[in-house]
C-alpha cells in the first residue's frame, strides 16, 4: 500500500532516530539509546542500515577512556526525511 | 522496537512524538536567567545602597569580582552537570547560544574591569545592550515570547539609560534585570512546570 515510501526510513527504529537527528543535527549512541529507549543491539543494526544507505555518517572515539559513538545526519539523510514527509502528507490529503 | 507497516498517520505521530522528546530534554528551565538577573540586580542594588553610605568606592570593585565570577563558574558548572546527566550532544544551536553567552560575558567582565575608564557613562547603557542581545537571540532562538519581550524591552532600556542622568544608571540595571532576566526567567520556569505536569 506505502510501495512509494522510503523502506529506509519507513521503519519505526529507524524514522526515530533520523528525527532524533533532524532536531540536533549529530547525537551521540547513549543519547538516541536514552530518547528511543530501544535495546543497544537493535540501534547498532538499524544505525548500519542507515549508515550503509549513506543518511547518516558514525563516528568512533573514545571519552574519558569510554567508547563515544558519535552519528550524525548527512545532507543526503536530510533530503530523504524531507522528501519521506511529503510523501507521507500526500497519503494523508492525496489532492 | 521495530515495525515496518507503520501507517502514514503512526509514521507522523512518531515523527513529532519523537521531536517533541528530543527537545525536551534540551529545554532550559530559565534557572540561569533567574539566577544571573538576581546577581545583576543585587551587584548594582549594592552599588547604589554603599554608593548612599559613602562605601562605593571600598566595595563597588569587590561584589563586581566576586558575584560574577561565582555566577559565571555556578553556570559553568550546572551546564556541564546538566549535559552529562542528561547525556545531552552539543547540537549547533546550543553551540551558538552557550558560546554567545560566554562571549558576551567576558566582553562585559573585561569591558568593566579594564575599560572601565575609557566607557565613562556609556558603560551602563552598553552593558545593557549587550545583555538585550542575549537574551534576544536566546528567546528566538527557543522560541519563548516572553523571553523575546523581555529582551526588546532590555534593549529599550539600555538605550532610554542614555537619555538619563547618569545617578539614575543602577535604577536602569536593576530594573534591565527584573524585565529581562527575572520576570522571563520566572515565566519560563512556570512554563515547563506546565508542560511537565
Amino acid at each position: 500500500m506505502f510501495n512509494d515510501l522510503d523502506p529506509i526510513l519507513h521503519s519505526q527504529l529507524r524514522l526515530s532516530i533520523v528525527s532524533i537527528l533532524m532536531t540536533t543535527g549529530e547525537a551521540n549512541f547513549s543519547f538516541i539509546k536514552d530518547t528511543t529507549k530501544a535495546a543497544a543491539g537493535n540501534i547498532s543494526i538499524q544505525i548500519n542500515k542507515l549508515q550503509e544507505a549513506g543518511y547518516i555518517n558514525v563516528v568512533k572515539s573514545f571519552k574519558n577512556n569510554y567508547p563515544n559513538t558519535t552519528i550524525a545526519l548527512t545532507s543526503k539523510g536530510r533530503e530523504a526525511f524531507e522528501t519521506y514527509v511529503n510523501d507521507l502528507k500526500k497519503y494523508i490529503n492525496p489532492k | 522496537m521495530d515495525k515496518n507497516n507503520l501507517t502514514p498517520e503512526e509514521s507522523l505521530l512518531l515523527i513529532s512524538k519523537t521531536i517533541e522528546e528530543t527537545k525536551q530534554r534540551f529545554q532550559e528551565n530559565g534557572h540561569i536567567l533567574v539566577l544571573w538577573g538576581s546577581i545583576t540586580f543585587l551587584v548594582f542594588f549594592l552599588q547604589y545602597f554603599f554608593s548612599l553610605t559613602g562605601l562605593y568606592k571600598k566595595f563597588d570593585i569587590i561584589w563586581t569580582c566576586i558575584l560574577f565570577p561565582l555566577g559565571a563558574i555556578y553556570t559553568f558548572v550546572y551546564v556541564r552537570g546538566k549535559e552529562k546527566k542528561n547525556n545531552i550532544p552539543k547540537t549547533i544551536l546550543g553551540r551558538i547560544i552557550g558560546t554567545m553567552g560566554w562571549v558576551v560575558g567576558m566582553n562585559i567582565m573585561i569591558l568593566a574591569l579594564v575599560f572601565k575608564d575609557h566607557l565613562g557613562n556609556a558603560m551602563a547603557p552598553i552593558f545593557l545592550i549587550l545583555f538585550a542581545l542575549q537574551i534576544i537571540i536566546v528567546g528566538v532562538s527557543i522560541k519563548f515570547k516572553p523571553l523575546i519581550i523581555g529582551g526588546i524591552l532590555l534593549n529599550l532600556i539600555g538605550f532610554g539609560t542614555f537619555l538619563v542622568h547618569p545617578k539614575y544608571y543602577g535604577f536602569s540595571l536593576m530594573l534591565g534585570s527584573l524585565v529581562g532576566f527575572i520576570i522571563p526567567g520566572i515565566l519560563l520556569n512556570i512554563a515547563k512546570k506546565k508542560e511537565n505536569v
